[in-house]
Order: structure tokens, then sequence, then C-alpha cells
């Protein structure tokens, strides 16, 4: 079990804020933090599912039709997870509305299967699908957590009735973070953050090896 | 001969410095600072503190933070500060000045690169990213409430409704007649508008006072008249022969020239040098297009108030007015006709 | 008349004239010169004398080599004392013949005898300009006798003599102009001859009025015009000349003879007429000493290769330390950082700055641009030096090609009006060099 490829899909190659793939989604999606939540979740199902299928698969499909096969797996996934929602979880499947559907051409899907399954076991596929899904999930509920309480002025995770509601009273939010420009800014900042994270990492690795 | 200096010529420099600009462009402001808080009040104050305080706090510790030269001693932060303060309406919690001013400076202009760099008004764009932000405060007026020697002294006619709307925003939801008849007279509603006792932001309101500060400009030869010039002429233009009820050619010109943020942002805000074409034909370009923007906005847009998002929209349009519209524009066609003569 | 100017950018400088009054003065010969080998646009003259031989005032100890070059005299009487790489000006070692006087030489004081130029015709007059070694004296040096000597599909119309002399500080054409406007006029015809041009023009700039009055009062009769040019800086860059005085415009990359004109300085006019009906080589010219610094400002008469230590000795010396040495004008000038420097051929004045008036244009600090488009404003070639100063200090070489940097000429109006204090003609210089080699 090579745990590096685990963390890889959330820190290293984190597909928002380093990959900077499936942006659409997040940028509509993170209006509230369990959308961002419900969004990750479903994501991280179908890529699992689409992974270790596509892996199964890697040896059988032609290499010159690969990407409708893929497209076809990963539909059959998004529709399994589209049902599922609608039947639990009727109240998230209504927010996420028409992005459940879109997951079959969220980029990091289709991006994992073509740089990852098709050239990969089953076991690394599932563990990449993992990273990769839980790095998304981590990074919709940063930037989930962030818009909702400036832009709402609360958060509230609650789903079917149970959750739990924290909120700063005396704050006016900032609306505008809930509308698209705050979107842009949220992941903007946020990738600048890592990104001088990561710079001044790099600082101290090559400091660590001069010594 | 010990110590001497060598560089590349020229070895002669007229005396001119960015401190000196910057520090001109605030003592212009302040002939409308002063009529806005003599006609608002103490609030007015206590919002063009705040914002000051905030931009340069906020150059001062990004400079410490990242580690580089220490610049608000050039002047550009005050600048900035005390602008998106004379946009702000005069009763408004304190974090909202604050934040247009952090966002102003911290976003637009440091995150870009400091001085020279930013690529939209930093004013402006603070002024829009609270807007959006907490669009009831900043669209919450105050009445103004000169003291009485105040109106004694500019000779002005009572009016006895003088209240919180904005004269753009009677104009956008009940016509001109309304605007007249609020001020009851034609005379009336110039010369409130032309001192600046109606409702508005703090440093948008006295046309006067805004005047006086352009002469100043002038005269220090900051900027030319040129995009001031197109700009209004363009508004006045598009206004009087559009904005009238009564069929073509019928608009009040005056009344948009004189009304909203329009002579505050055509001499200070699409004058900024960083974010406004660098060719005189350029400018004459971003001036008409700005113009052109905001009478189409306050003729027939959603917002009463179209000079923000003008200015904004024409800076972003910048780098390809000055791309097309190069310095060697006029020399390349003249070469072109000569060889085709030739 | 009306004065005509240039139409666009410039800028008004204070001229600084503090010579404009001085009478032109001889120096005593040096008794020692260093004359570099290069001291014009080309090829370095072929050395054509040892050490130890002893030459003459005028003789010639380097010849032209190579189309674009010149020739090289002795200006003074005496012996070869060594062949040494020397510094001037702009570069650190130039091979240079260092002569000092001899009491073995004897002067040479018999006249020479020569033909009227009248009876010359064009090659042969050419040919006694590039054995004189004349080069153009405005500052550029580049070799007459290639200059005159235009392609034969280039049709010269205009002679266009550049009296202007728009520098600040500097007065030897003015004082030229003044005292031997005689010989001044017989070298413009003597031009004209060579050339065979329908038009001649002599631009003086308006604040010389007393050169405009006296040379329009000589020129009365003949086929020359004395134009009074507006006094704006760069009235007297060859582009904004022609401009100023024919209306047309050099296309971009081109030369004035692609527009049908040649310009030419007024004091190598002067040393054209000595060349071919006095015999004297180019071996002296008249340089502005000047600075609020300076004990006798002055225009003197000093012998080519004089060194600046020793000039300064004969004419007094400085009040003060100086900050800057300057040779030129203070807008297109060479600072040098010693005084054992020689006078070239077309060093038409030396500026000296105090320590004071040298840091008011210091370029060691500069803030980012601030797109003020002073800049743009001023350039006289219609360029962008504020994108130039961008692309600049951002190492762009290449994409400053597009901005046509290479049609820059260097007068530094551009950074004199900046605020931002930027240094835009170094990096223009820069890119030149870098962009030249590349092609």
């Amino acid at each position: 079990m090579n745990w590096k490829i685990f963390t890889n899909g959330i820190f290293k190659e984190n597909p928002t804020f380093v990959m900077m793939l499936g942006l659409c989604p997040t940028l509509a999606v993170s209006t509230k933090a369990i959308y961002g939540l419900g969004m990750g979740i479903a994501a991280t199902l179908v890529l699992l599912g689409s992974n270790i299928f596509i892996s199964m698969l890697r040896k059988f499909i032609p290499s010159k039709i690969r990407i409708p096969a893929y497209i076809v797996v990963i539909s059959t996934f998004v529709t399994i997870v589209d049902l599922l929602m609608a039947a639990f979880l009727p109240p998230l499947h209504e927010a996420l509305g028409i992005f459940i559907p879109l997951i079959v051409v969220n980029c990091i899907i289709l991006g994992r299967a073509e740089a990852f399954a098709q050239k990969n076991g089953i076991i690394p596929s599932m563990l990449d699908a993992l990273g990769m899904g839980v790095g998304f999930t981590l990074a919709l509920l940063l930037i989930g957590i962030i818009r909702e309480f400036l832009g709402a002025g609360s958060l509230t995770f609650e789903m079917l009735g149970k959750g739990f509601t924290l909120s700063l009273s005396k704050f006016d939010p900032m609306i505008i973070m809930i509308l698209p420009p705050g979107a842009f800014f949220t992941i903007g900042l946020l990738m600048g953050f890592f990104n001088y994270l990561s710079i001044l990492r790099r600082k101290q690795i090559n400091k660590e090896g001069d010594k | 001969m010990k110590n001497l200096i060598i560089s590349t010529a020229p070895h002669i420099r007229k005396d001119r410095s960015i401190k000196e600009i910057m520090w001109t462009v605030v003592i212009a402001l302040i002939p409308a600072c002063l009529m806005g808080c003599l006609i608002f009040g103490l609030s007015a104050v206590r919002v063009l503190l705040i914002s000051t305080c905030s931009a340069v706090l906020t150059e001062l510790l990004i400079c410490l933070i990242f580690k580089k030269n220490i610049t608000i001693s050039d002047g550009s932060a005050v600048v900035t500060g005390v602008l998106v303060g004379m946009n702000m309406p005069p009763v408004i919690p304190w974090y909202v000045p604050a934040v247009a001013s952090f966002f102003a400076i911290a976003v637009v202009k440091m995150l870009f690169g400091g001085l020279g760099y930013n690529f939209l008004n930093p004013a402006l764009a603070g002024r829009v990213f609270v807007m959006f932000a907490w669009l009831s405060a900043m669209t919450t007026w105050q009445k103004p409430s000169p003291p009485e020697w105040f109106m004694k002294f500019f000779n002005l006619p009572y009016v006895d409704s003088i209240s919180t709307a904005t004269p753009l925003n009677i104009f956008k939801y009940h016509g001109m007649d309304a605007v007249v008849e609020f001020f009851t007279s034609k005379s009336s509603m110039y010369k409130h508008l032309f001192i600046g006792t109606v409702g508005g932001c703090i440093g948008e309101v006295s046309a006067l006072a805004i005047l006086i500060g352009a002469i100043i400009l002038f005269i220090r030869k900051i900027i030319t008249p040129l995009i001031p010039f197109f700009y209004i002429g363009t508004v006045a233009l598009i206004t009087w022969i559009f904005g009238g009820n009564n069929g073509l050619f019928t608009g009040d010109a005056l009344f948009h020239i004189l009304s909203g943020g329009l002579l505050l942002g055509a001499f200070f805000m699409a004058t900024d040098m960083v974010t406004s074409p660098i060719t005189p034909l350029g400018q004459i370009v971003f001036a008409t297009g700005a113009g052109i923007l905001t009478s189409v906005i306050r003729l027939k847009g959603g917002y009463p108030e179209g000079v923000s998002f003008s200015i904004l929209f024409m800076n972003v349009l910048t780098p390809l007015i000055d791309k097309i519209f190069h310095s060697r524009l006029l020399f390349n066609i003249i070469m072109k006709k000569k060889n085709k003569v030739v | 008349m009306r004065a005509k100017t240039f139409f666009k950018g410039g800028i008004h400088i204070p001229s600084y004239k503090l010579t404009a009054q001085v009478p032109i003065q001889r120096l005593k010969d040096p008794k020692r010169v260093v004359i570099p080998l290069s001291q014009h646009t080309g090829k370095p003259a072929k050395l054509i004398v040892n050490k130890n031989d002893l030459v003459t005032e005028g003789q010639m100890i380097g010849e032209q080599d190579g189309v674009i070059s010149a020739s090289v005299h002795s200006s003074i009487n005496g012996r070869v004392k060594d062949i040494i790489e020397h510094p001037v000006p702009i570069l650190p070692r130039v091979q240079s013949v260092v002569i000092e006087e001899s009491p073995e030489v004897q002067k040479d004081s018999s006249s020479v005898s020569r033909k009227d130029w009248r009876t010359l015709n064009r090659e042969e007059i050419l040919s006694i300009i590039r054995n004189s070694g004349i080069v153009g004296m405005g500052g550029a040096a580049f070799p007459t006798v290639v200059k005159f000597s235009p392609p034969q599909n280039k049709k010269i119309t205009d002679l266009i003599i550049n009296g202007v002399e728009c520098e600040p500080y500097l007065t030897s054409d003015h004082r030229i102009m003044l005292e031997y406007p005689d010989e001044i006029i017989e070298g413009v015809e003597i031009v004209s001859h060579l050339l065979g041009v329908k038009n001649i023009f002599i631009g003086i700039e308006n604040n010389k009025k007393d050169a405009i009055s006296l040379l329009s009062d000589k020129v009365k009769g003949k086929n020359i015009a004395v134009c009074a040019l507006k006094e704006k800086y760069p009235q007297g860059g060859e582009k904004q000349l022609i401009f100023a005085l024919t209306g047309r415009i050099v296309p971009s990359g081109g030369l004035p003879m692609d527009v049908g004109c040649v310009v030419s300085n007024i004091g190598t006019v002067l040393a054209i007429k000595r060349a071919v009906v006095d015999g004297k080589p180019l071996i002296e010219r008249v340089v502005t000493v000047t600075g609020s610094i300076v004990k006798r400002p002055g225009n003197y008469i000093v012998k080519v290769g004089t060194l600046l230590t020793d000039l300064l000795e004969q004419i007094g010396g400085l009040t003060e330390e100086p900050g800057k040495i300057i040779f030129g004008g203070p807008m297109t000038g060479v600072s040098v950082d010693q005084t054992d420097i020689p006078i070239l051929k077309a060093t038409s004045g030396v500026l000296f700055l105090s320590r004071k008036e040298a840091l008011l244009a210091d370029y060691r600090e500069f803030f980012p641009c601030i797109r003020c488009g002073s800049c743009v404003l001023a350039c006289p070639m219609s360029l962008n030096p504020s994108g130039l100063s961008v692309l600049g200090e951002n190492e762009r070489w290449d994409e400053m090609k597009s901005l046509d940097v290479l049609d820059c000429i260097e007068c530094g109006c551009c950074s004199y009006v900046c605020p931002a204090k930027r240094p835009i003609v170094q990096f223009v210089k820069i890119a030149k060099s870098k962009l030249r080699r590349i092609v």
C-alpha cells in the first residue's frame, strides 16, 4: 500500500489548488459549506468507481477510443450517485442541481482516468482516487466555509434536520462573497497562500540540503 | 579627482518626483473633503479618517510582512485612502470604508506589484467591492445638514424637503420633472447641485470644491484637461440628445454633469495615470468610452449612477487601447502614405 | 523671419550658456598629446609611425583603414614617445600615439600654396577632406568623406548646416559663427559645390540672435538661407532639423540621404574650409570648458589629444572638487572617471558639475514607472519611453525591438522629465548593443 499516492492527491497535487482542475463546479457549488461537502463526496464516489473500473479494463480498451469508453464508465457511476442522492438526500440533490450530471465532464475524473488509472493497477488507482477525492472535498470545504461564513454571516452544517449552526451575531455579512466574484477572490487568495507556503517549504528544504 | 560620479546621459533632470505629484493630488482633494464634512458633519470626518488610516496601515503592514521597502511616504496610499472615503455615504458602519481601503491597497495594488502595476483604479475597485458586499449600507444616504452660516454664505434657497435620496436616484425612479419639483425650481436645483447640499457620497456632492481641486491640478501640471474634457463632454452630449423626455435634444446635460460622481470621477479617477492610456489619442478614446458607458448606465441601465463601472471597465481596456493607439501610430500612417505617393 | 520648429515632442530646458559672450582664446601648445587612433565611427586608423619617430604638426600618423574610417594627424611638433592603450571618454582602452614636444623638431612655418577650390572637381576636394581626417564635429564623429559620398541612387537636393547647438552649456559653435563667419560661409560654398545641391540652409537656434543677424548679412546675395529656429531641445537633432527646415520625415531606420538631405555641423564646415583652402588637417578645435565650478570658463582653441589635466592646469583649474566631469553636453555627454583623458576631434565641450549639481540626476535609485506619460509627450521620435523602460528593467531586449528602440536618437528628453527618475536612455543603450549583436 503506497500511501504516498493517497497523500499526493491531498497536498502535492491537490486538484483544486495545484492542478486547477474542476474549478467550474468548485466556484459554483461552494456558496455553502454543506453543498461543497456533498459535491466532494459525490465526486469522490464517482472517482473511486471510475478509477477502479478503468484500471480493471485498461488492458482491454483500445487506445483510439479510450475517451468515449471512459465517459461511458464515468456516466454510469454519475447516474448511480445521482439517483442515490435524489432518493436519500433530496435537499442536497436540489441544491446541487445541474452540477451533479456535470460531474461526468469534471476534469478531475477524466484527468485521473487518463493520467493514472489507465497505467496503473487496481489498488494504486483506488488510492489515487481516494486521495484526489479527499483533496477535492477538503478544498471545497475550505472554500465553502470561508465563503459561507463571510457571505452569509453564519455557518450552517445541516442535512435532513440534523446538524449545527455556527453564527456570529452583530456581523453584517459581505454578500459579495457568495456571489461569483467572491468565489474567484477566495480561490485566488487561497491558491496564492498555498503557493507561498510551498515556496517557503522549498526554501527550507534547500537550506537543509546545503547544510 | 576622487569619487567622480559616473552615469549615462542625461546628467541634468527636471525637478519633479512622484512624492510631489501624489501630495499635490492630496492637497487638490482637500477642498472637496472640507465641503463634504461641512455639509454632512462629523460622520463624514470619521469616514474619511477611517478610510485613510486603513489604506496607509494596510500598505505599511504588507510592506513589513513581505519585507519590501516601506512606500507609504510617497503619498499614493493616502491618495487612495482619501478617494475611497470620498466615495462613501456619510453614515456608514466603520468596517465598510476600512474593508474598501484594505481591498483597494492589498488586493488591487499590492498583489499586482505595488505602485505602477495596478490594473484597476484602486479606490473605485474598493468602492465597487464594498458596494456588492454591503449593498444596503452603501445606498443609505444622509440628509445634508450644513450649518446656518453655510446656507447664508452661499445664499442657497431653502428647500423644504431636502431628504436622503440622491438626485440621480430621484431621476432614475421618478424622472426629471420629479427632481425639479423636489428642488422647487430649476435654478434652485442647479445651485444646490453646484454647491453640494444634496444627498450623495461625501466627496462627490460639491461640484464647486471639485472644480477648485481640478484647477489646482491643472496649475501644477499634474493632469491635462484632455480626459476630463472628453469624458464630461461625451456625457453632456449623450444626455442632452437622449436624456430628455420630450424627444431628442431635450435632455438636461447640466444636471447630469453636476450630479453624481461624474466630476469627481472625471478629474480624479479617470485621470489616474497608471490605469489610463499613455498616449493623448488613447486617452481621448478612453474618456469617450467612459462617457458613453456612464450615459448609457444612467439613462437606460439598472443603476442610478454609472461612473464607477464605466471607469473600471475602461481601465481594463487600457492595455488594449495602448496597443492599438500606440505612440507611433501617426508616424506609421504618415510614412505609409508617403510610400504610396513615392 | 518667423522661427520654425519640429512638431512632435521636445522639451524646454534652461540653457546655462555661461560662456556665450566669452571670445575664443587660443591656448599654448601642450607639452604632450595622446592621440587615439579611433576618434570616429568606424574602423580605427592604421598606424603609420613608429616609436621614437619625429613628427611635425599636421603630419598624418594613422591612415584611413577601409571605407568607414578616418585618418589621424599629429597636432604638435615632437617625438613619438610611445604607442599605448589609453582611455578615451567612452572606452577604457584605445590604441593611441603619445607625442611629446621635442626641441629637435622645427616648426614648419612655410605656407602651403593651394589651388583655388573652385577649379577642383568633386573627387579632388573629397580627397583633400579624406587626407585631412575630417569627421563630424557635432559629437557623432562620422567620417565626413563618407557622408559626402552618398550612393548613386540617392539624389541630394538639400544641404543643411547645423548651427543649432541646442545642448545647454555648450557655446563653441556660437562663438565660431560670431568670430569666423566668412570662413564658415566659404566652407558652406565648398560643400555645396561638392554635393551640387539646390537648397542650402543654415539652422541657428533663436537664443543666438547675434549669430543669426551676422550670418544673415554675410549670405546676402548668395543662395544660402539662414533660418532662425525655435529654442526647443533637441532642435539640433538631424531628423528634427530636417523636418523643421524642409518638412520631410526620415523613415524609421533611415538616414537623411533617404529624403535627399545632408546635414553637417557648422564646426565641420569650418574645418573643411581650413583643410581645402589653408591646407590644415583636423588637429585643433574650439572647446567650451564650462560649469559653475570652473575658475575661468570660456571657449578655447585646444589641440586634439590635449589631456584634460593639462588643459585644466592652463586655464586655472576649478574652485572645488567636481562631482562629475562630462565630455560633451549635459544631455548626451559621457561622464569620465579621471582627467587624463584626451580632447578628441568631436569633443565640443567639457562640463564640470559640482557634487550637489551632479546628485540632482542620481540614477542609483529609481521608482516603478507610474505611466504618467510625460516621456511619451517629450519624445521627439514618437516612441514610447515608458514601455521601453519597463521592458529594459526586466531585460526583455527582443521585445524592445518591436517598440522601435533602434530609432531612438538618445537625446535624453525622456529621462529628463521622468518623475520616477528612471534611467531610460541607459536601458535603450543596452538594448541597442544587445540587439545589434544578434542582428
